[in-house]
Formats: C-alpha cells, sequence, structure tokens
C-alpha cells in the first residue's frame, strides 16, 4: 500500500477535496439556499408582527416593527461571504495567539470554520460563535487540553455555554469528520532528510543509488528555506482554500518552492527515479511539479505577513454592517435555541430522574439493618 | 413407600417362596427359581420338573393359561423381572434391526433409524397387547423383507467380533513376550554381573598392580555392556513394535495429520507498508530533536524517535502524486440550485429541506440543528 493509497483513505481526500469549481458551486448553493431561507424566515417574523401589532391597541403601533428593516433584504453574495470568512480566520489566529495555544490547534481551528461555511453561511450562523467553538474543538482534536471555564474566561466576554451552543452544529457542519492533516510534520520530515542529503550520503529512493550532485551550500539553503516555509504554512496556507484542493505533502512542497525554487525543484526530481525508457515516472515527476507550483500560486496570493488594507477594513467594515441587516432572525440566539431544545427534550429527564430518586430511595432503605419499614395496608 | 423399596430389595419373602408349590428356601436351601421367556412368570426349578417334563403345559399361575416348555425355562439374570424381558426383547430386535451407521449416508438417517428401533423396542415391552402385537408385526415384516440384509450384518458383527478377539489375544501375546523377555533380560545382567565380579577377584588375586585400577576398569566393562544390552533392547523393541503394526489393522481410526505449522502473525494482514518515496533512516539530525535525543526524560518513557522519524517522513509524501483537480473532478457537483421556483419556497416556507441538493452520494448537510 502506497503513501498515496494510504492518504487516500483519510477523511480530508474522501470528504474535504474539491476542484475550485465545485467548491464554488457548493458555496454558491449554500449561499443561495441561505438567502431564500433568510427571506422567508424575516417574511413570517413580519406577518407574526402584523398579527400582533393589530391585536395590541392602535396607541402602540409602530414600536416593535421598528427592529426589522422594511423591504426587500439584502442578503450577501458568496464573494462577500468568502472575504467575511477570510477575516474571521484572521480573527481566528489572533485569538489562538491571545490564548496562546499552538500553530496546529490555530491551523485546524481555521480549517474547521472553513469547511463549516461550505454548507452553511454566515448570514445563518455567525462566524463570532462559531470560531469560539471551532477554537475550542481544534484544542481537542490536537491534544492541546484547555478547560471550558478558563477558555471562555480567557477568551472574554463569553460564557462556556456560548461555546457549547453550536457544539453539535459545528460537528454536523464537518460532517463528524474532526481529523485535518497538515503539512507541518510533512515540512519537518522533508527538511529532516535534505539535511541528511546535504550531510551524508543516503539514497534518496529505496533501491537508489547516493545522489552526488548537490546543490552548493546545501545545508544553509535548507535552514533557511525551512524558516520561510514554515512562514507560508502558518498563515497563507490557513488563509488561502490550497487544504480543498492540494494534498499536505503538495502544500509542503510548494510552500519551500516559494522559499527556495531551485532546491525544491532538484528535490523532488530526484524523489522520480531517472530512466531513460521510463517515461510514466518522467510523466509523474512533471504532473506533480506543475500541481506544485498551482499550489504556490495560490498561496502566494496572501503573503505571510500581508494585513489588510485600509481600503479592505472599510469594505469589510461595510459588509459586517451587511451582515448584520441579513441575518436569519430565527438563528440569532444559538443558545436560547439550545435551551429550548433541550428544555423540550426535559419532559423525559424529569421522569427518568424521578425514577433514579426512587431506585435509590429505595436502596436506601434495602441497607437499613431492619429493612425497609413495613407497610400497613 | 421408600420403605417399602428397601424391604423388597432385601428380604421380600416372594423372593424365597415359590409363587406355584409354595415352597420356601428355609426348608429346601438349594431352591432355584426359573423362568421362561414367553410369560416371565417365575417358579421354583422343581415345580417345572413336575409339570413339564411329560411335554408342553399351560402355566400354572392364574389366568396366565401361555403353553410353556420345559427346554424354554433358564435363570434369569436380573433379579428385576421386568428388565429381564426389556433386555429380551432389545436383543430380539437388535438381531433383525443390525444395520450400521456407514450404512446410512447421514448422521441425521442414522439417528431416525435409531429412533424408529427405540420406538419398536418401546411398543413390545411397554405398549399394552394390541400395540405390542402391531410391534411384532411389524418386526416380523421386517425381518422376512431384509433376511439377506439382516443376515449379512450379522456376519459383518461376528467378523468384526472375532476380528476385535484376535486383536486382545495377540495383545495379550505381546505383554507375555515383552514381560518374559525382560525377565530373561534381568537375569542375564545378573550373570553378567557375576561373572564379572568373579573375574575382577580372579585377577586380584593373580595379576600384580594397582588394585584401584584394577576394580576400576572393571567397572567400566560393567556399565559398557550394561548399556549395549539396553540399546540392544531398545531396538529389538522397535523391530517388534513394527512387525506387531504390520500383523494389526484397526479400522475406523483416522488418519494422523502432521499440524500445518503457524506462520509468523502479521498484524497488517499482508498490506506492505514499506516506504516507496524515501528510505527511512535509522537517525536524523535535527536542530529541536537534539536535545530529546539525549534527554533521559524523553527515552525513559518508552518514546521513540524513530516513531517521529517515520511519521513525519511519511506524511512528507503521503499524497505527494494525489491530484485532487483529477481526481475528484466528478464529485461534489451540486445540482442547479433550484432558486425561486415554488416549490423550493413552499419546501422553505414549510420549514422542510430546501430540494436544491447536491448528488446523494455527495449529500451535503445544511440540516438545521435546532
Amino acid at each position: 500500500m502506497s503513501e498515496d493509497e494510504r492518504y487516500r483513505t483519510s477523511t480530508q481526500y474522501r470528504l474535504w477535496s474539491f476542484t475550485p469549481s465545485s467548491l464554488y458551486a457548493l458555496r454558491k448553493t449554500t449561499n443561495l439556499n441561505a438567502a431564500n431561507r433568510v427571506r422567508a424566515a424575516v417574511q413570517r417574523l413580519r406577518e407574526a408582527q402584523a398579527v400582533s401589532s393589530t391585536e395590541a391597541s392602535e396607541a402602540e403601533n409602530g414600536r416593535s416593527t421598528s427592529t426589522l428593516p422594511e423591504g426587500e433584504v439584502d442578503c450577501l453574495t458568496v464573494e462577500e461571504e468568502l472575504k467575511l470568512v477570510a477575516f474571521y480566520c484572521r480573527q481566528t489566529i489572533q485569538l489562538g495567539d491571545h490564548l496562546k495555544v499552538p500553530t496546529d490547534v490555530k491551523a485546524t481551528a481555521i480549517q474547521y470554520i472553513k469547511r463549516f461555511y461550505i454548507t452553511n453561511s454566515l448570514m445563518t450562523y455567525h462566524p463570532t460563535d462559531i470560531l469560539k467553538t471551532a477554537l475550542f474543538f481544534a484544542t481537542k482534536t490536537e491534544n492541546h487540553y484547555f478547560r471550558l471555564t478558563k477558555f471562555a474566561d480567557a477568551i472574554g466576554k463569553t460564557k462556556p455555554e456560548d461555546v457549547l451552543a453550536s457544539e453539535f452544529l459545528l460537528t454536523q457542519g464537518l460532517r463528524f469528520t474532526f481529523d485535518v492533516r497538515h503539512p507541518f510534520r510533512a515540512l519537518e520530515g522533508a527538511v529532516m532528510e535534505m539535511q541528511a542529503l546535504a550531510h551524508a550520503g543516503i539514497p534518496v529512493l529505496p533501491g537508489g543509488a547516493v545522489v552526488e550532485d548537490r546543490p552548493p551550500n546545501m545545508d544553509r539553503r535548507v535552514k533557511d528555506a525551512h524558516g520561510k516555509a514554515r512562514e507560508y504554512l502558518k498563515t497563507s496556507a490557513l488563509l488561502t482554500d490550497v487544504y480543498f484542493h492540494f494534498t499536505p505533502s503538495q502544500i509542503m512542497l510548494a510552500s519551500l518552492t516559494i522559499a527556495d525554487p531551485e532546491l525544491t525543484k532538484w528535490y523532488i526530481t530526484n524523489k522520480f527515479p531517472k530512466n531513460n525508457n521510463n517515461t510514466a515516472a518522467a510523466d509523474m515527476c512533471e504532473k506533480v511539479l506543475g500541481t506544485v507550483q498551482k499550489c504556490a500560486d495560490m498561496l502566494r496570493t496572501v503573503e505571510p505577513t500581508s494585513e489588510p488594507s485600509a481600503l479592505e477594513r472599510k469594505e469589510l467594515q461595510a459588509l459586517a454592517k451587511k451582515l448584520k441587516k441579513c441575518r436569519n432572525p430565527e438563528k440569532i440566539d444559538l443558545v436560547g435555541l439550545q435551551r429550548a431544545k433541550r428544555e423540550g427534550e426535559g419532559e423525559d429527564e424529569k421522569i427518568i430522574k424521578k425514577r433514579k430518586m426512587e431506585r435509590e430511595q429505595s436502596a436506601k432503605e434495602g441497607e437499613d439493618l431492619f429493612g425497609p419499614e413495613i407497610k400497613r395496608s | 413407600m421408600s420403605r417399602n423399596a428397601i424391604s423388597r430389595l432385601g428380604d421380600n419373602p416372594s423372593d424365597d417362596i415359590c409363587p406355584v408349590c409354595k415352597s420356601n428356601r428355609y426348608l429346601n436351601p438349594s431352591l432355584q427359581f426359573l423362568i421362561n421367556p414367553e410369560c416371565y412368570h417365575k417358579m421354583c426349578s422343581t415345580c417345572v420338573d413336575r409339570i413339564f417334563t411329560s411335554g408342553p403345559a399351560s402355566c400354572p399361575v392364574p389366568r396366565c393359561g401361555k403353553t410353556l416348555r420345559k427346554r424354554g425355562f433358564h435363570k434369569a439374570f436380573f433379579a428385576d423381572l421386568k428388565i429381564e424381558r426389556e433386555v429380551d426383547v432389545r436383543k430380539r430386535v437388535g438381531a433383525v434391526f443390525n444395520r450400521r451407521q456407514d450404512e446410512f449416508e447421514t448422521l441425521l438417517d442414522w439417528n431416525n433409524y435409531l429412533e424408529e428401533v427405540e420406538g419398536l423396542v418401546f411398543d413390545i415391552v411397554e405398549g399394552d397387547a394390541k400395540t405390542r402385537a402391531q410391534a411384532e408385526e411389524k418386526l416380523k415384516a421386517y425381518k422376512e423383507a431384509n433376511s439377506g440384509e439382516i443376515e449379512m450384518n450379522t456376519r459383518l458383527g461376528l467378523e468384526e467380533g472375532e476380528l476385535e478377539k484376535r486383536r486382545e489375544k495377540a495383545e495379550r501375546e505381546a505383554a507375555r513376550q515383552r514381560r518374559l523377555a525382560a525377565l530373561k533380560e534381568e537375569e542375564e545382567e545378573k550373570a553378567d554381573l557375576l561373572k564379572n565380579r568373579k573375574e575382577v577377584l580372579d585377577r586380584l588375586a593373580t595379576e600384580d598392580g594397582d588394585a584401584n585400577a584394577i576394580a576400576m576398569q572393571a567397572q567400566k566393562v560393567i556399565l559398557k555392556k550394561s548399556s549395549a544390552r539396553r540399546n540392544l533392547a531398545d531396538t529389538q523393541m522397535e523391530t517388534n513394535k513394527s512387525a506387531m503394526d504390520s500383523g494389526l489393522t484397526i479400522r475406523g481410526l483416522k488418519k494422523k495429520e502432521a499440524p500445518v505449522v503457524e506462520k509468523p502473525y502479521d498484524p497488517f494482514g499482508g498490506v506492505d507498508l514499506t516506504p516507496s518515496r524515501y528510505v527511512l533512516q535509522e537517525s536524523y539530525d535535527s536542530e529541536w530533536l537534539g536535545n530529546a535525543k539525549r534527554d533521559m526524560r524523553h527515552m525513559a518513557g518508552g518514546y521513540s524517535l524513530q516513531e517521529y522519524y517515520a511519521r513525519t517522513m511519511f506524511e512528507a509524501f503521503s499524497g505527494l502524486g494525489v491530484f485532487i483537480e483529477d481526481e475528484v473532478a466528478d464529485r461534489g457537483q451540486p445540482a442547479p440550485p433550484a432558486v425561486g421556483t415554488t416549490p423550493a419556497v413552499g419546501a422553505i416556507a414549510s420549514g422542510e429541506e430546501p430540494q436544491s441538493k447536491p448528488k446523494p452520494q455527495y449529500k451535503m448537510e445544511s440540516d438545521d440543528v435546532f
């Protein structure tokens, strides 16, 4: 079973890999559905208010309707949603820095957010709620324990219920898959091997010979490339859609390509056996190089050091305002919805509790030295 | 009731008194009771002589009236005559229904046959006059219909019994031979020992030399001889055994198969996990792993850096040749969104799922949690 076949068994490949066009189509569908729902929900709310206002006295008319804007709701487009998601991903990184969580926790959280908003719209569920839950989930899946109360306190202005309210929502949005394959460890592996290649003569491929013609000054260059590539992986890889379109190995090599194109090309070409009659391997090599280049181009669209410019910031503010107006009024209070749902099921819980009490009571009486009290009938 | 049972077993007077002539064991210690399998009525040998010597006569027991002959009388094997009768019936039925298991195709058939026979026996033993007569009729019919097979099976059974007897005899003979051989050997050994001792004494008396040396040498000779004898005996045993094997055939034994040598356990079930894109080294130089490599606190817990190496190298090349653009192009294509069409709006208004879903095999959850 080759490495590629093993990667194909992962959920990241099976559920969360898309071509750019199919990803866009999915997002478009989600956006349209959500917009339709928002309009329908607003319509329902207005009707309800109209009924209640006519029942109420005429004097109070007009007070309650003021909360809803008049006219057709102006919904976000897919592009606007994407910009906002990118913004909230940056926010997540900042929040992660604030909480001092490791890089992979932040990276996982961002992937959760990105995956969630493929099938859910910002208009339905606001990202400020989701990102806290996503980050909290990421601390768990990346094995970086963070107590919930401490977590909520550290964020500030957050209660544990706020974090937990969208727990199941997010889980469902992630299609119950929590595994995210990151390129970080892959980078360490590649760097480790390149350093070994630079120092000692080890074979590049199983059964292959020791490669003699090394790029000049390789040790130094590998070290430099490592640092730079890591920066790209920590930011650019998270803020772009590369996780959906490429495999961790390709993303890693793309970041190395940006850092040191010559070195990376030498490394990749050496990974495919060079035979005169082995055209399949040569084709594969060409294809990998092409794919890595594509990935690198995508990574370059967001430079690690880049910050949203003043213009962009203004645009984002406008978008946030727009989002506020077009949110689904039925889904704003997630905590309340969660509680309502719980209490809907509370009936059964009460019965269960009562039975439990009775059982405990009888057990206690049974343990009494002279047994339970004799009932006189 | 239990007392009754005990007394019947012990000193029931009916055991000692002949029901016909009422003579008593007390008066006649040589009293012997006989029965006839026609009716299983018990009477003393004197009565049998008296009544049946002159030819067949009817049973003297009241309301029996079966015609009995003196030839049919014999001593009861079981004290309980009911059991005596049942055993006799079984013998009779068994002689007729003497099929063997290897005549049947399946075990179920064999068992069914046994059950049928058992039912017949029960009918004869316990049934009333009518069922008994029926069962006897059946037995007779079967006997007539299958006389040839019955005879053959009887012959086979006899042969088998003969074979068994022969085998037992051979075994007994072999055991006797072994015992004799052992005895003979023992005697020989004793004689040898005596002879040797005598020789040593002679040598000590006649030769001059170190007495100790002579004694030691003699001891050695004795040891050598005895071990040689033992070896000889062993080989003889072997040959005897093989001879015995060839002479006897025991049927029905299953062939012995040499146990298959178990292969070493493969936890991956034959899946080859050898890396194809890199050669895993025993150790790599890494800036931040240098400390961990030497640190007792890391290594004492059983943490293996090789595991880390294997994992990082695997992740570095896992999926390098997976081209998502080519491989997943045909998946995740959503159906054309139904915008503004009446059914979709209706579905939304009624709180149902909108119909504009991607393909069913790639169904996405835009499901409502709350």
